[in-house]
C-alpha cells in the first residue's frame, strides 16, 4: 500500500492536520489580535510555503475573518491574508516598556544585537566577585548563538515540520 | 522649580540609578542628587520610571544573573551537539513566544542538580542533571518554554520594579519633607543592589503562583511549536520516580506532586493537538542520558512567599535608627 495520497488530496490533507493544532481560546472569528514581529507576512493560503500577499508591522491590530485550525484569515485595512496563529498575540503589545514590548525597537533584535558584548556592568561584576571563568563561558555562550539565525530556525521548523509547518 | 517637580526628578533619577548595579552605595545617592541639581537626562528617566525597566537596564541585569548561574552551576557545558539543539529547540518555541525576534540564549549548566533557570534578556539554563533526564524534545522543549515564560513575563523585573517603585515612594515621602539627607540615608539603607537581586533569583526563585503561571504559558507555547503538550508533566512524573539523593531537584520551584496536579487538569480541558516528532538526546548529543538511578533529593517545599512583593521585602533593609 503506498501511504502517499494523491496530489489533489493534499489541501484537504493540509487542512486535517491545521485543525488538529492548538489555537488559543482567544484568536476566534469576529476577534481582534496583534501582529508580534517586526515583520509579518500575510499569505495567500493558509499554508507557510503559500504566496506572500502582505506584511504588516509589528504591535498591528488585525480583525479575525476566519479560523481554519491554527491559521486564521484576517484583514488590517486594505491588507488581508491568512496568518499562522502562533504569529499573532491575544493581547495588545505593550509599548513604551523597554522589554515588556515586542522589542519594537530594531536595534534591540537584530544580529548587531545578537553579536553585543557583555553589559559594562556585569563584566565589572563578574570582576568584583571573581568570575572570570563564568565570564569566559558567558562570552562563549554569546558568540555561540549567533549562528542560530532566523534562517537556521526556520530551516530546523521545516525539517521538523514544527509550527508553521506542521 | 516647585518641590513636587523636584520631587519628581529625585525619583527618576532614583529610578535610573536602581540598574547602575552598585545602588546601596551612598556616592550613588549622591551622584543622583548631583544628577538632579543639574537636571540631566531627566525626561528620560522620568518616562523609565513610568514605563518601567527598558532594554539596558534588562541587559545589563540579564548578563549579570546569568553570570551568577553560570558561576554556580559548575560553568558551561561546551558541547557542541547538545548546544545546537538546546538553541534550535528553543529558537523554535522562540519564533512563537511574545518576543519572537530577540537573541535569544540558550545555555547547558555543568551540574548534576536537577534544575533550570532563566535570566532577563533572553538567557535561559538547563542543568546537565536535568538534560541527561529528559526522554525527549518534547520533554526539553516543555522545560525550556517554562523558563522562557519568566523571560516574556518580566517576572524578574517585576519583581525588581516594584521594589524599585516602592523605594521610589519613600524618597519622594522623604523629599516632600525637606531633609535631602536623610532622604539619600533612605536611599542607602533600601536600595537593591545586583548581589541581592541574583541571590533571590538563584537561590529563592519566583512565587508558586508565578510559578505556575509559567507552567501554563510554557505549555501553550511548547504546543503551539508543535511540541507535545504534555512534556512538562511527563519529565516532572519522571523526576518523582527518581529515588532520593544528595542533588536538589527544581529546589527553586513549587513541589513536583502540585506542579503535576495543575498541568494534568489543564490537559483535560486543552484542544488536541499534534505531537511533534521526538528525538531523543543520545542521538543528538554526546551526552547520554544519566541512569535512572541518578541520585537527587526528592523535593521538598521551598521556602518561598506567595507573592513576588516578597522579594522587596527580603530584598530591602530596613532603615537604621537615625543617628544623632
Amino acid at each position: 500500500m503506498n501511504p502517499t495520497p494523491p496530489a489533489r488530496w493534499w489541501p484537504a490533507v493540509l487542512l486535517a492536520l491545521a485543525a488538529t493544532a492548538p489555537l488559543p481560546a482567544a484568536l476566534t472569528a469576529g476577534g481582534t489580535a496583534y501582529t508580534k514581529r517586526l515583520e509579518t507576512n500575510l499569505l495567500a493560503e493558509p499554508a507557510a510555503l503559500a504566496a506572500t500577499v502582505g506584511r504588516l508591522p509589528a504591535g498591528r491590530p488585525v480583525q479575525i475573518a476566519e479560523v481554519r485550525g491554527a491559521w486564521l484569515r484576517v484583514s488590517a485595512g486594505s491588507a488581508a491574508g491568512w496568518v499562522f496563529a502562533g504569529n499573532l498575540s491575544e493581547t495588545k503589545p505593550a509599548e513604551g516598556k523597554g522589554l515588556g514590548a515586542l522589542g519594537l525597537s530594531a536595534s534591540a533584535t537584530t544580529a548587531t544585537a545578537a553579536a553585543r558584548p557583555l553589559s559594562p556592568a556585569a563584566v565589572d561584576y563578574a570582576a568584583r566577585r571573581n568570575l572570570t571563568s563564568a565570564r569566559d563561558d558567558l562570552n562563549w555562550l554569546i558568540e555561540f548563538c549567533q549562528g542560530f539565525t532566523p534562517a537556521a530556525v526556520d530551516s530546523f521548523l521545516k525539517e521538523q515540520k514544527k509550527g508553521e509547518y506542521q | 522649580m516647585s518641590p513636587r517637580l523636584v520631587s519628581l526628578l529625585f525619583a527618576a533619577g532614583l529610578a535610573t540609578s536602581a540598574f547602575a548595579f552598585d545602588l546601596g552605595g551612598l556616592s550613588k545617592a549622591l551622584g543622583n542628587a548631583d544628577k538632579l541639581k543639574k537636571g540631566l537626562d531627566t525626561a528620560k528617566d522620568a518616562a523609565k520610571l513610568v514605563s518601567g525597566l527598558g532594554p539596558e537596564e534588562e541587559r545589563a541585569l540579564g548578563d549579570t544573573v546569568a553570570l551568577e548561574i553560570i558561576g554556580r552551576f559548575g560553568g558551561l557545558v561546551r558541547d557542541e551537539a547538545a548546544m545546537r539543539r538546546l538553541n534550535l529547540i528553543g529558537g523554535a518555541l522562540a519564533r512563537y513566544s511574545a518576543r519572537p525576534d530577540h537573541p535569544w540564549r540558550f545555555g547547558l549548566l555543568n551540574s548534576d542538580t536537577v534544575n533550570a533557570f532563566s535570566a532577563p534578556d533572553g538567557y535561559v539554563f538547563i542543568t546537565r542533571g536535568l538534560y541527561q533526564i529528559v526522554a525527549d524534545d518534547d520533554q526539553l522543549a516543555a522545560i525550556l518554554g517554562h523558563e522562557m515564560a519568566h523571560i516574556t513575563g518580566r517576572d524578574a523585573l517585576r519583581i525588581i520594579e516594584t521594589g524599585e517603585k516602592g523605594s521610589v515612594l519613600m524618597k519622594q515621602v522623604a523629599m516632600r519633607s525637606g531633609n535631602t539627607r536623610e532622604a539619600e540615608a533612605y536611599l542607602n539603607q533600601v536600595g537593591l543592589n545586583t548581589e541581592k537581586i541574583v541571590k533571590f533569583l538563584v537561590e529563592r526563585g519566583y512565587s508558586h503562583p508565578t510559578e505556575f503561571t509559567a507552567d501554563h504559558t510554557g505549555h501553550d507555547l511548547a504546543a503551539t511549536t508543535g511540541y507535545a503538550p504534555g512534556g512538562l508533566r511527563a519529565v516532572l512524573l519522571r523526576l518523582q520516580q527518581i529515588p532520593a539523593g544528595p542533588q536538589k531537584v527544581f529546589s527553586t520551584h513549587p513541589p513536583l506532586t502540585e506542579r503535576i496536579k495543575r498541568l494534568s487538569a489543564e490537559a483535560a480541558t486543552a484542544p488536541v493537538s499534534r505531537p511533534g516528532q521526538s528525538v531523543g538526546p543520545a542521538e543528538k548529543s554526546g551526552l547520554t542520558p544519566a541512569a535512572s538511578a541518578d541520585a537527587v533529593e526528592k523535593p521538598a517545599p521551598p521556602e518561598v512567599d506567595d507573592d513576588d512583593r516578597a522579594f522587596a521585602e527580603a530584598a530591602e533593609k530596613k532603615p537604621a535608627k537615625k543617628k544623632r
